[in-house]
């Protein structure tokens, strides 16, 4: 389980990630700066997607607000103006009903106390909402009364009212509390007695039936519906200001016969108000309607829709978001892996260059050093003769010796140049017969004086049973140079290194190369044929020599497997088939 | 003319005048060129005056391997040894089919030379 989980981290985890600092590698690549490519790449396409999905949400709330505004005012104007309506049928139904009484029965009857009783207990029947009638007249005495308080012979001279009901045909006035002490509303109706004088007749309205018709209106616990006067006094209670005459801080002042409604901020409450001046076609009220609705509460459904709409937005940006980081990890993985390729295979390219150009340099020179090489042999050898010839030089040994030293030199240095030259030879991609033997024993001659000094013993185990392998013999050169060259740095002085032949079967031969060296930790064996892999210090390594090594014994058709352990020691095995398959060399 | 052993063919005075001295000093007579010219010359003007002829395959004038051509059309009986300094592979092939007698890299061993000139002497005899 744990290791599903860390092989799908390592296949998700993009490589150019980890990717190590390489000087020899780095300038190769196409892409510098990988990390700044994939942000960028994140950045832009997230951008790109997100901007315009963000603008729409943004425009939709827009328009959502304003609709829902739009809606919200028009159904407070509804609400305000039926609220009004009734308001004023209300107040019409009772006026209209005095105004028939006072015309009907005229002063005489109304004054009958009894009639007037009788008068109230149908009006109260008929329409509800009086609660006592009477008869005033012109110096504000009571001439009459009918209802439950007993205010029989008071005189209401000095009551503001009374002086607006002589004033006016019709009146009806605030609501207040007057001599009863409880809130009421007076309705007025001028006429006039037989002999000519003035006289009212007063009905008191009761507020109840008012705030009953007012709460009908309610739609909800968020509308709040009352009456003010034209100064701000609170008629009816209110949920917001409170209770009956308190001053509130509406500010109403322009006379409008239509209803308004405006969207404001009170008391820290976005609320809707709509209002309505209440006058009849015979009389103007002092009351105003005003409905006021809390916005925020009205919102409601509407923010509850929107911290949907949030949630799913948000939802969709995080899946772009993600979606868009996958995408862009995998597609700059992709091209990283593209990049690092085509950096390795240039690398490899340009050390190939190199090695050949160091082997045409060194060809040159061999070439250059045999002509000269030939000369001083010759001379010598004619030195050599001039002394042997004659009888009495010829024994002079310790002459001969001397310049048998020279010829010896000159050998050793025509070994070398032939060596070189046959190193050169490897870039001719060529397929000849060769013995491994030769060739193991061309390439330790290199490292005979090492060998010698750092007392590193040599075995070299092939039987001369082994056939002659048909391949490219520059490039098995190069192998064993490439791993020889490994081991002789991997052991320490007296260890040992032994390079074992055999044939395998009869087209494999198996070539063992184990050495008694330090080993290669375990850790590090899986990663020691990848191109730039090298434990060795800085400009010590390219780290390049296993992985050419590698892609070589590929060329030949061949395989390379290789145990170790640390401390104990090294073992390259390398099969090669006995001839090549044409078209195998690249 | 003198009958010579060995015709030596190098552009090299040095190395030819040595190792002409060094036959000369073992009894036998030897001649040198230094190129390919005049050594073609001397051959079509003497062509059965010579035993063994040493030929370099570079030469300042033309290449070795056409000095092969022009001896063997002159007197294809005569053994010719190609020493050179720096032969490939595929020199060796070449002058092989040629008829280059032997094939041999610098530097030359003296003895080894006139062993080889014994051997051609006697299978002329």
């Amino acid at each position: 389980m744990r290791q599903t989980i860390s092989s799908t981290l390592k296949t998700i985890w993009p490589e150019f990630h980890k990717r190590k600092k390489n000087v020899h590698l780095d300038s190769f690549y196409t892409f510098k700066d990988y990390w700044h490519l994939w942000s960028m790449s994140i950045f832009i396409l997230a951008v790109t997607a997100l901007i315009p999905l963000c603008i729409v949400t943004f425009i939709h709330y827009q328009l959502i607000q304003k609709s829902v505004d739009s809606e919200l005012i028009l159904r407070t104007e509804r609400l305000t103006s039926n609220a009004k309506r009734s308001i004023i049928f209300f107040m019409e139904e009772r006026l209209n009903a005095l105004i028939f009484t006072v015309d009907e029965l005229g002063y005489g009857q109304l004054t009958d106390n009894i009639k007037l009783a009788e008068i109230l207990k149908n009006l109260k029947h008929g329409f509800g909402g009086l609660s006592d009638l009477s008869v005033i007249d012109t110096d504000g005495d009571q001439v009459a009364y009918a209802g439950p308080f007993n205010l029989e012979g008071k005189n209401y001279k000095d009551q503001p009212w009374f002086a607006q009901s002589l004033k006016n045909k019709y009146f009806i006035s605030e609501v207040f509390t007057g001599y009863r002490d409880v809130p009421h509303i007076i309705i007025a109706v001028r006429s006039v007695k037989p002999d000519g004088s003035i006289f009212i007749l007063r009905a008191t309205l009761d507020t109840e039936r008012l705030m009953q018709t007012l709460a009908s209106y309610k739609t909800g616990s968020h509308t709040d519906i009352f009456l003010v006067n034209h100064k701000g006094v609170l008629q009816t209670p209110s949920i917001r200001y409170g209770d009956i005459f308190t001053q509130t801080d509406l500010k109403i002042h322009t006379y409008s016969m239509r209803t308004e409604v405006n969207i404001s901020t009170s008391q820290g409450h976005r609320v809707i108000l709509g209002h309505a001046f209440i006058s009849t076609d015979m009389v103007t009220t002092p009351f105003i309607i005003v409905v006021n609705k809390d916005k925020d509460d009205l919102m409601q459904v509407w923010l509850e829709m929107r911290q949907k709409i949030n949630w799913t937005v948000g939802i969709s940006i995080l899946l772009i978001v993600i979606v868009i980081t996958f995408a862009s990890t995998f597609m700059v993985n992709k091209l990283f892996q593209i990049d690092k390729t085509k950096a390795e295979t240039m690398l490899q390219m340009e050390q190939n260059q190199q090695l050949a150009s160091i082997g045409q340099l060194a060809a040159g020179v061999a070439h250059e050093i045999n002509n000269p090489l030939a000369v001083i042999n010759q001379t010598a050898g004619y030195v050599k003769d001039l002394f042997s010839f004659p009888e009495e030089t010829r024994n002079d040994a310790e002459l001969i010796e001397n310049i048998d030293s020279i010829l010896e030199a000159v050998d050793r240095c025509a070994t070398i140049t032939k060596q070189l030259l046959g190193f050169v030879r490897q870039f001719d991609i060529k397929i000849k017969k060769v013995s491994l033997k030769k060739i193991v024993f061309d390439v330790l001659s290199f490292h005979k004086k090492e060998a010698e000094y750092r007392g590193i013993n040599v075995t070299v185990t092939i039987p001369d049973t082994i056939p002659d392998m048909e391949t490219d013999s520059g490039k098995l050169q190069q192998i064993l140079v490439n791993l020889i060259n490994n081991a002789f740095q991997a052991v320490d002085e007296g260890c040992c290194l032994d390079i074992i032949g055999s044939q395998r079967d009869k087209e494999t031969i198996e070539i063992v190369i184990q050495d008694t060296g330090c080993g290669i930790p375990e850790e590090n064996l899986t990663k020691i044929h990848e191109p730039f892999f090298s434990t060795k210090q800085e400009k010590m390594g390219t780290g390049l020599g296993l992985s050419i090594t590698y892609g070589l014994v590929k060329k030949l058709g061949g395989n390379i497997s290789v145990h170790s352990t640390e401390g104990v020691g090294t073992s390259f095995t390398i099969t090669l088939p006995v001839k090549i398959k044409e078209g195998t060399l690249a | 003319m003198q009958h010579i052993d060995i015709l030596i063919i190098d552009d090299e005075e040095k190395f030819a005048a040595m190792l002409s001295k060094r036959i000369m000093l073992r009894g036998c007579r030897s001649l040198v060129c230094h190129n390919g010219q005049t050594a073609l010359q001397w051959i079509r003007e003497h062509h059965d005056s010579v035993t063994l002829i040493l030929l370099d395959l570079q030469l300042p004038d033309i290449y070795g391997t056409e000095v092969l051509t022009g001896i063997k059309q002159v007197n294809p009986s005569v053994p010719v040894i190609i020493l050179t300094g720096h032969g490939t592979e595929q020199d060796r092939k070449k002058c092989e089919a040629l008829g280059a007698y032997l094939f041999i890299h610098k530097p030359l061993e003296i003895d080894r030379l006139m062993t080889i000139l014994e051997q051609v002497k006697g299978t002329s005899k």
